[in-house]
C-alpha cells in the first residue's frame, strides 16, 4: 500500500514538478507512475464507476500538462493530485443534473469500508479485538473515514486535508479527531488506548 | 534522527511511513522492533497502533506496471486532444485531422432585438433568469470573459468553438469542456461559431432560454434589460427551450429550420415562430459584420482572404507578405469557426504552414505556397 515508499526518490516531488512545469515529459512520467495507484485508490472509495474514475485520473494529469505554465510553483503534488480527482469525481456526480442545487463537494462520500489485514493477525486475541475495531472504524462517518484515510493512508498532512475538505484546519483536526474519539469511547476494553487518545487532544491542537 | 522517541500517541506511529511498512510489510529498515522492546509504554503503544492498522486496511487495487504504462498512454492520446485545441504547434498539428470535425453547420442567430427598456414591474422575480444565477448554477470553474472595449472580441473555446463577444458583453465557459455536454453562459450579444460535434450537443444558457446545437454558427443577443430573445436559423436545426430555472415554464421546445426565426418575449414566457425572416424589421436590422461577409472564396489572394477574417472577428493577423503574396485560394469557409477557418487555410497554402491564436491577434508562418 505504501508502494511508492520504495520508488526511485531520488528526485523528489517538487524537482519534478518545476521540471515539468518547464515542459520536461519524463518528469511528468515519472509523477504519473509514481501517483496513479494512489489517485486510482482514493478514486475508487468515492465512485463505485471504476472505468470513470480512470478516467477522471487521467483527466486530472492531462490538464497539468496542458495547463503547466499556470500550475503554482510551491505546491505538495500530492495532496493537489488527490484534492483534482476529489473535485473531478464530484463533478461526474453533478453533470447529469443540469440545474441541481447542490454544487459542493459535500455531496460526494466516502465509500468503502476499511477491512482487515488477516494474513497479518496471528492469534485469537488480536483477531477480536481488530475485529471489532474495524468495525467501529466502519461505523464512523464518512467524512471522518475519509480524513483518516487521507491522514494515514495517503500520508497527508492536516493542512492538506483541511485545504482538500474545503474546512479550516481546525475542522480537520477534528474531523480526524472525533474519528478517533468515537473509538476511544467505544473501546472500553483498553484502558491505555484511551488514556493515550485523550492525550492525543493536546497533540492535535 | 530518532524523532520516534518522542512519540507518545498512536497518531504519531500511525502517520510515519516506516513505522506502517514494519508493520504491514514487515520491513524493519529503522529497528522497530528494537525500539518497541526499549520500554513497556511504548510496547503498549506500538501494540495499540498496531491493531488500528491491522483494522484499517485499504482495498488494494491491483494495477500492474504494464496496466500503469497504458494508462500514461492514454493520458498522453488526453494530453494531444486537448492541445490540438489550446495550444496548435507544429508538432501536434499533425493530430487536427482526426479531431476536428467537419461537416455543414447551422447558422442560427439568435437576437434580442427589442429595444425597449426593460420594465422591471411586468416581470416577477421568479420568471427571470439572471446571468448571475445561471452562473452560479456551474460549477465547473468557469472562466469568465468581458468586454468592456467598444469593438468586438473574439474567444476560442476549448472545443475550437469561437466566439465573436460583442461590447458590453461577458461569456462564461469552463476553461475545458468535460462530459457529454458543451455549456457556456451569455449575458449580452455574441456571435457563436461551434465546431461539429454531435456526441457533445452545445448548450447556450441566455437570460431565460437554452439553445441547443450540434455544430453551427449563430448569434445570441441576451442583454439583461432588453424584453425579448430572438434566434434565427440560417442552415440545419436548432433546438430552443426554456430554461428549467423558470418556474413555470413548458417543456415545449421549439424545432426551428433554416430561415426560420423565433422570439422569445421573456415577460410572458411565450414563443413566437417566425418563418419570413425577410419581413421582420427587427430581424433584418439586427444582421451584423460576420453574417454580410461571404466566405466563399473563388481564386482569391491570400491577402484578401486574411483582410475578410480581420473584418469579421475583429482579429490582427500577422503574415509573410511577401511569401504569400502570389497564392490564391478557392475554399469554403462559410460554415466553419475561426480556428477551423485558419486551419484550412494553413492546410491549402502548404504543409509547413502554421498559425498560432494569442488573444486577438494571430500569426501566421509560411515559406509561402505549393
Amino acid at each position: 500500500m505504501k508502494s511508492h515508499i520504495t520508488n526511485n526518490k531520488l528526485l523528489d516531488d517538487n524537482t519534478l514538478w518545476s521540471n515539468l512545469k518547464v515542459g520536461d515529459e519524463k518528469s511528468f512520467s515519472l509523477l504519473f507512475e509514481r501517483y496513479y495507484k494512489d489517485l486510482i485508490s482514493y478514486g475508487n472509495s468515492l465512485s463505485p464507476f471504476e472505468e470513470k474514475v480512470q478516467d477522471c485520473v487521467q483527466d486530472v494529469f492531462a490538464d497539468v500538462w496542458v495547463y503547466r505554465n499556470s500550475l503554482q510553483e510551491n505546491v505538495v503534488v500530492k495532496a493537489y493530485l488527490l484534492s483534482s480527482v476529489r473535485k473531478r469525481i464530484a463533478r461526474l456526480f453533478q453533470r447529469d443534473h443540469i440545474f441541481r442545487k447542490t454544487t459542493s463537494t459535500e455531496a460526494i462520500e466516502f465509500l468503502f469500508d476499511f477491512s482487515i489485514e488477516n494474513e497479518l493477525v496471528e492469534d485469537e486475541v488480536t483477531a477480536e479485538r481488530v475485529l471489532y475495531l474495524n468495525k467501529l472504524l466502519n461505523d464512523l462517518p464518512p467524512r471522518q473515514k475519509e480524513a483518516l484515510y487521507l491522514r494515514y493512508h495517503q500520508g497527508l498532512a492536516v493542512e492538506q486535508i483541511a485545504e482538500l475538505l474545503d474546512v479550516n484546519y481546525q475542522s480537520a483536526n477534528n474531523l480526524l479527531y472525533r474519528g478517533l474519539l468515537s473509538l476511544r469511547k467505544e473501546w472500553k476494553g483498553n484502558l491505555s488506548f484511551v488514556l493515550l487518545l485523550s492525550s492525543g487532544v493536546l497533540q492535535f491542537s | 534522527m530518532q524523532k520516534r522517541n518522542n512519540y507518545t500517541e498512536i497518531e504519531d506511529l500511525l502517520a510515519d511511513e516506516s513505522f506502517q511498512l514494519w508493520i504491514l510489510s514487515k520491513i524493519d529498515e529503522q529497528g522497530w522492533e528494537e525500539w518497541t522492546l526499549e520500554n513497556r509504554q511504548r510496547a503498549k503503544l506500538v501494540e495499540d497502533a498496531r491493531l488500528l492498522l491491522l483494522a484499517m486496511k485499504v482495498p488494494d487495487v491491483n494495477l500492474s506496471p504494464g496496466e500503469i504504462h497504458s494508462a500514461l498512454e492514454s493520458t498522453w492520446k488526453k494530453i494531444e486532444e486537448k492541445e490540438n485545441f489550446y495550444n496548435i504547434s507544429k508538432s501536434k498539428i499533425v493530430y487536427l485531422r482526426k479531431y476536428w470535425l467537419s461537416g455543414a453547420a447551422a447558422i442560427l442567430i439568435i437576437s434580442l432585438a427589442s429595444v425597449w427598456t426593460f420594465k422591471k414591474h411586468t416581470i416577477t422575480g421568479n420568471t427571470v433568469v439572471t446571468y448571475n444565477e445561471l452562473i452560479e448554477e456551474n460549477n465547473e470553474g468557469l472562466v469568465e470573459q468581458t468586454n468592456n472595449s467598444d469593438i468586438s472580441q473574439t474567444i476560442t473555446l476549448s472545443d475550437g468553438s469561437s466566439v465573436l463577444l460583442q461590447p458590453k458583453s461577458k461569456l462564461s465557459y469552463p476553461k475545458i469542456f468535460t462530459g457529454n455536454e458543451r455549456k457556456v453562459y451569455l449575458s449580452g450579444e455574441g456571435f457563436f461559431e461551434i465546431s461539429k460535434n454531435p456526441k457533445k450537443p452545445f448548450f447556450v444558457y441566455a437570460n431565460e432560454i437554452v439553445t441547443r446545437v450540434v455544430g453551427t454558427s449563430f448569434r445570441i443577443k441576451a442583454y439583461q434589460d432588453q424584453q425579448n430573445v430572438e434566434v434565427l436559423v440560417r442552415t440545419g436545426k436548432v433546438r430552443v427551450k426554456s430554461n428549467s430555472l423558470v418556474s413555470n415554464a413548458t417543456n415545449h421546445e421549439v424545432v426551428l429550420l433554416p430561415n426560420q426565426a423565433l422570439r422569445f418575449v421573456r415577460k410572458d414566457l411565450v414563443f413566437n415562430k417566425i418563418t419570413n425572416i425577410t419581413k421582420d424589421e427587427v430581424l433584418v436590422k439586427s444582421v451584423g459584420n460576420i453574417e454580410q461577409l461571404s466566405f466563399e472564396f473563388n481564386d482569391i489572394p491570400i491577402a484578401q482572404i486574411f483582410e475578410t477574417i480581420e473584418q469579421a472577428y475583429l482579429v490582427d493577423i500577422d503574415y509573410p507578405k511577401d511569401k504569400l503574396s502570389d497564392c490564391h485560394l478557392t475554399t469554403s469557409l462559410s460554415d466553419q469557426p475561426l480556428p477551423e477557418k485558419l486551419k484550412i487555410i494553413c492546410k491549402s497554402i502548404g504543409n509547413d504552414t502554421n498559425f498560432e491564436m494569442n488573444g486577438n491577434q494571430i500569426t501566421i508562418t509560411s515559406k509561402g505556397c505549393n
